[in-house]
Order: C-alpha cells, then sequence, then structure tokens
C-alpha cells in the first residue's frame, strides 16, 4: 500500500535521536572554547556543579531537537505538484521544489543514523551545489515510497536520461568506435614544457632567492685584508652555481610537468557517439567522461605564448551535471589541441564556430585599478615596513625596480586582453596577462543576470556585469554601462520568449 | 503549423532593465532591521562595558579613550549604512522575470526570468514574525550568487509571491 503524502507528516519519532545527536555536534561544535574557558574556571567548584550544566546542556539540545522534530514537516502538493518542506523553530523556513524540477532522489544512511534505524532522503535539483531539500530520519519504506512519489511525476525521458551512458562500464562496451581525435605523444609533450608556468615560476624564484640569501650571508663572513679577492672568487663560483642550479631547476620543473600531464592525460581519445563527446584518458587509472552538447555551459580555450607559436591550446569544458560534488567543481580538460581539432570539437558542442562579435574595452580605469592593487601598495608597503619595523628587508631593494616593471607589463596584458565579445549567438570572454582564456558562453545557458555600478561610476557611464550559467559565472567589469544594458535587455528578451534548454 | 514569422527585433524598444519602477520593501521591515541593530549595538558596547568594569587594566587610558570616541562613530556608520540600504533595496515582478536591486556603495540589479527558477523557499525570521512580514528566496541552477533573497514582504503576499513563481515554472513547461 502506498502511503498518502499529501497531508503534512513529521520524520519517524525515532528520529528525534538522530536530531539529537546532529544538534548536540552542532552545538558542541560551535561552543567548545566557551566550554572550555568554563571548565578551567571551575576548577576548584565541587564535581556536582560540572555534571549539573551537562545535564542542562544536554536537557537543553533534547527541547531542542524535540522542537526541531515537531517543527519539520513535509509534504506532496498534488494540486501544484510541489513538495514542500516546512522547518524552523524561531525561524521558519518553507521550501518549495516542483516535482518536474527534482534530478536526484538520494537516500543515504550515516552512522548514527545505522544505529537508530532510519535514513535520510535528500532531494536534489539541477545547478546548486547543496542539496535543497533534506529529510533527516525518515523510516526505509517510507523513504523508497516518497522517492517513487516523487519522481514518478517526472517525464519518462528525464528517468531514462539518468540511466544514459556516463559511466565507465558502459563507455567500456562502446569502445569499438573510432576516435576522431588522438592527442599525440608529441602534443602532450609540448603541453607539458609550456604549461604551469606560474608554479615554475614560483619555485624559480624560491630557488633564487635562497640562493641569494646564501651567498650573501658568505660574503658577509669575508672581512679584513682577504675580502676583496675573496668576494670574487666568491662570486665567480656562486655566479656558476647559480647558472648551474637555475638549469638544474628549471629542467626538473620540465620533467615534472611532463611527467604530469603523462600520467594524467596519456593516451587521450575523443570520439563522437550520437552527437556527445566521449572522452578517455589516462596512464595508470584510465578515466573515461561524457561531454553531451546540451549539458555544457562554459567551454574555455586556454593559450600562452609558446603555444601559440607550438599550435597548441587548452580546452576546458564545465558541464551542469546532477552528479557527484567533484564532479561539479572540476571542469573537464582536453590538453594539447590544435586549431582544427579545436574547429572540430566545437563544430560538435555548438554545430557552429563561435564568432566574436561587438568588442568591448574596459574602462582605462581598470588598468589603473590593476597597478594600484599589483604596484602602488605591495611597494608601498615595501619601503612603510622597511622605514619602520624590519629595517633588514631594506637589504632587498634593488628587487623592488624589477617587481615594478614585471608587474607593470604583466598589468598591461592583462589589461590588454580583458575583453568581452558579444555575438548574437556567442558570449565570449578573454583574459589573462601569460596564460591567455577564452571563455565561451551561449546566451540561452544564462540563469540570472547580475548588474552592478559604483555610485562614482555613473557619470562616466561604466559598470559590470556577472552572467550567472549552471557552470559558473562570467563577469565582465567597468564596461561601457548603456551598451551593456542594451544587450542585458536583449539576452532577456530571448531567454524569456523562447524556452530554450539550457541542459 | 502556427504562421511563423521572423521579424527584425527592434532592440531599441526592447523593455528596459534601467527603467523599472521598483517595488520598496515594506516599512515595518525597518523595525526588524532596527531589532538587528540594537542587538548588535548592544551586544557590543554591553561587552565593552563589562570589559570596562571587570578588566579595566586589559587596555591602557589611552587607548579606552580612542575605543571610546571610535565605537560611537562606527556604530553611526553600521546605523546609516542600514538605513541607506534598506532605502535602496527594491524588487519588481515583471511579466516574464523577477528584478531585484540592492546596494549601498555599488548598485546591484539581479535579474532571474521566471523559466530558469528552479524552487522558492520562504524564510520566517522571529522578529519578522511578530510583524506578519516573510523573505522570499528565489534559487536558479547558477549557484548561491545568482538567488534572489527579497526581505520585507507581507506574509500573505509572500505566498502569492511563491504561488505566482510556481505558477510561473509550471505554465512554462
Amino acid at each position: 500500500m502506498r502511503t498518502d503524502f499529501s497531508q503534512p507528516q513529521r520524520q519517524s519519532a525515532v528520529g528525534i535521536w538522530v536530531l539529537f545527536f546532529y544538534t548536540l555536534q552542532q552545538y558542541a561544535r560551535a561552543f567548545w572554547p566557551i566550554f572550555l574557558v568554563f571548565f578551567f574556571r571551575l576548577k576548584n567548584f565541587y564535581l556536582g556543579y560540572i555534571f549539573g550544566v551537562i545535564g542542562l546542556f544536554l536537557v537543553l539540545i533534547a527541547l531542542i531537537s524535540y522542537l526541531k522534530y515537531r517543527n519539520f514537516t513535509f509534504y506532496l502538493d498534488e494540486e501544484n505538484q510541489e513538495f514542500i518542506i516546512n522547518e524552523g523553530i524561531l525561524n521558519k523556513t518553507k521550501t518549495a521544489i516542483q516535482l518536474n524540477k527534482i534530478q536526484q532522489v538520494n537516500i543515504n544512511q550515516s552512522f548514527i543514523q545505522k544505529i537508530i534505524g532510519v535514513y535520510e532522503l535528500q532531494v536534489d535539483t539541477a545547478g546548486s551545489n547543496k542539496k535543497e531539500g533534506n529529510i533527516k530520519a525518515i523510516s526505509q519504506q517510507l523513504a523508497l515510497d516518497l522517492k517513487a512519489c516523487l519522481l514518478e511525476n517526472e517525464g519518462k525521458e528525464r528517468i531514462l536520461g539518468q540511466n544514459e551512458p556516463g559511466t565507465a562500464a558502459e563507455f567500456e562496451s562502446n569502445t569499438t568506435i573510432t576516435p576522431f581525435i588522438k592527442i599525440s605523444f608529441f602534443s602532450l609533450l609540448k603541453v607539458g614544457i609550456t604549461s604551469n608556468y606560474q608554479r615554475t615560476i614560483a619555485l624559480l624564484v624560491l630557488f633564487f632567492s635562497t640562493v641569494f640569501e646564501s651567498l650573501s650571508k658568505l660574503s658577509d663572513q669575508e672581512t679584513g685584508y682577504e675580502q676583496d679577492f675573496g668576494a670574487y672568487f666568491d662570486y665567480s663560483q656562486g655566479l656558476k652555481a647559480i647558472i648551474m642550479g637555475f638549469f638544474m631547476v628549471l629542467v626538473a620543473v620540465l620533467l615534472l610537468n611532463i611527467i604530469r600531464v603523462f600520467v594524467q592525460f596519456f593516451n587521450f581519445n575523443i570520439a563522437k557517439q550520437k552527437g556527445s563527446l566521449l572522452l578517455s584518458y589516462g596512464l595508470l587509472n584510465s578515466k573515461s567522461t561524457i561531454v553531451k552538447p546540451e549539458k555544457v555551459q562554459i567551454t574555455t580555450v586556454t593559450q600562452n605564448y609558446f603555444q601559440r607559436k607550438w599550435g597548441i591550446l587548452d580546452i576546458r569544458i564545465k558541464q551542469a551535471t546532477g552528479g557527484a560534488e567533484e564532479q561539479r567543481k572540476s571542469a573537464i580538460e582536453i590538453p594539447g589541441c590544435d586549431p582544427t581539432e579545436r574547429d572540430a570539437i566545437f563544430q560538435l558542442l555548438f554545430s557552429k564556430l563561435p564568432e566574436k562579435g561587438i568588442e568591448f574595452i574596459p574602462n582605462y580605469r581598470k588598468l589603473v585599478f590593476g597597478l594600484f592593487i599589483a604596484v602602488v601598495i605591495p611597494v608601498a608597503l615595501f619601503f612603510g615596513l622597511a622605514n619602520t619595523f624590519f629595517p633588514e628587508i631594506m637589504e632587498y631593494v634593488g628587487w623592488v625596480p624589477f617587481y615594478v616593471v614585471l608587474m607593470i607589463v604583466l598589468q598591461y596584458f592583462k589589461f590588454k586582453n580583458y575583453r568581452l565579445y558579444i555575438h548574437p549567438e556567442f558570449i565570449i570572454k578573454t583574459s589573462g596577462a601569460w596564460d591567455v582564456s577564452e571563455a565561451i558562453i551561449l546566451p540561452q545557458k544564462i540563469q540570472a543576470i547580475t548588474t552592478s555600478q559604483l555610485f562614482w561610476h555613473k557619470k562616466a557611464d561604466i559598470g559590470s556585469v556577472i552572467l550567472h550559467t549552471a557552470g559558473g559565472n562570467i563577469s565582465f567589469q567597468l564596461a561601457n554601462y548603456t551598451v551593456l544594458k542594451e544587450h542585458i535587455n536583449r539576452w532577456l528578451y530571448e531567454l524569456e520568449t523562447s524556452n530554450s534548454n539550457w541542459m | 503549423m502556427e504562421l511563423f514569422t521572423n521579424d527584425i527585433i527592434d532592440t531599441q524598444n526592447l523593455p528596459k532593465l534601467e527603467s523599472i519602477p521598483f517595488t520598496a520593501l515594506n516599512s515595518k521591515y525597518g523595525i526588524v532591521i532596527a531589532c538587528n541593530l540594537a542587538l548588535i549595538i548592544g551586544v557590543l558596547t554591553g561587552g565593552l562595558f563589562v570589559l570596562a568594569e571587570l578588566e579595566p587594566d586589559v587596555f591602557s587610558n589611552r587607548i579606552w579613550f580612542i575605543i571610546g570616541v571610535l565605537t560611537p562613530l562606527s556604530l553611526l556608520l553600521i546605523v546609516c549604512f542600514a538605513i541607506i540600504g534598506f532605502k535602496k533595496k527594491g524588487f519588481a515582478f515583471r511579466e516574464h522575470d523577477v528584478v531585484y536591486r540592492s546596494g549601498i556603495i555599488a548598485t546591484n540589479t539581479i535579474v532571474i526570468p521566471y523559466n530558469r527558477v528552479q524552487h522558492v523557499a520562504l524564510h520566517e525570521g522571529f522578529v519578522s514574525r511578530f510583524l506578519g512580514l516573510a523573505k522570499v528566496q528565489v534559487f536558479t541552477a547558477g549557484g548561491s550568487a545568482s538567488d534572489i533573497e527579497i526581505p520585507g514582504i507581507e506574509k500573505e503576499q509572500a505566498e502569492n509571491i511563491k504561488q505566482l513563481l510556481m505558477g510561473k515554472i509550471q505554465k512554462q513547461l
């Protein structure tokens, strides 16, 4: 017999215990410092007092969990096709979820729930990271019934959609499909050599600073008569050591990079299947992923100077998934494509090649602000500290001009590459100083739009926009606000007049 | 088959986001904000007074003087910000989307088309419940940054808004 869920009902009565333990955990976590202080202060008091306090605390928690239990109800509104959860003791919340928006219903059991013999039911809709509806204590039968009820209203296709191949096992049965792109050994080698420069540079800086420091210590020790000769001797030797060390570090970092790329992406195959992309890669444990064009939210193409010369680029794809948490966060990466392969992938994802439309150039203030943050503040901080608390850092003053020049160049390129292109069918944002990336989204993937303007930018008519998609946000700052708003109005018009599918 | 048209859209004459008449939050919500502020100010000044009474040697007299000057000033600033923030908040339910405006230094406007709404939640705070107010939260698939929270709406109106949103979600399917 099916349970009737149309009347508001509470969780299992034994579930109060689950709530009790969860609440205890929550409050203990929040208040443990206070307890600690309390007990240290009360060392000399008699034991009964301490037990009294603990007892009072537990009774309070029990009361809270009972009230939580009393105030938590859920029901199915048949008429409006909604699942409704009411909760909260003082602050009340009523969550209403449309049945056809429900993507997944998970039934779990934690350790505490296992002891008490109840289950947890989580209702998940598309996109956002947290679970929208969470019933902490429910009997197994009820959980299964509710799950069936919640999912039965869903279109058949949706249920089928969840069972589409997406697992490695299913994929293996399809390995007969010939890959249409194969990232070659040589391309991966190029990727290994040219990527992850930030990490490389950071390591090099670390190395240099230690060498420099030990050298300066060495020359400090040389005092007296032989100073000149000794300093010269050390210097030439030190220079050799630096150059040797530099190359060794460079080689080591490159080797590490290459190994990392090979382990991660060895034998990277891309195959087409029913309009989806099947990716398989990996040296030690091979992974396979499916990219469905309709689920793709943000596609990013990244290329740096060397990679451009060598004709390779990196594609990252962010999908809207209803799957595991980790899967949502990480983008799918296709390393070492050449431009023709990129075009083939784009053809499949967008059924045409992305075009750059009207160009938006950020206001000069963007550059000024970047320079302020990256140059003015750190330099001011350096001199400020050198003149007050840490006079010894004045030694490194010679590095300041290098830093300033490097930062100015970086900020200039960052500004130069910071662009937004709006085409009727594509929105492309480019950014980055060294690794220049191009993020591509389709206007119909937009979930919401935020516009923002500082009050002192009103006169200059500049403002910012954030386009929210199910795979992350794309933001662009300090653009011409009037023109930007025209496009926002158009996007909204297009979103609202059509029922375009975003996943 | 319906008569298919594909006229050029006059982008100049589309409904403009910037010319929406925003509805201000219910004036009773001011009481909620005042209560929150009173709580913050009470705890802060109370804590300082207790500290000054029990352990006056924690800070030197000079620092106590600075605290004595800065605390009222910063509290005044908090109150000013709260008032400006309250005044600048506004919402609008258009035919096809919901718009919410907020922000003190920057004016942020967020738009969610109804066909992108995932689900809706109603929150009633402790103080709000006495005043018959509720907060409507509209969720999309775009993560927490793209959710709209409209506080200070009368309970009945909030229920209506929820129904409206749910109805709009329903209709598009």
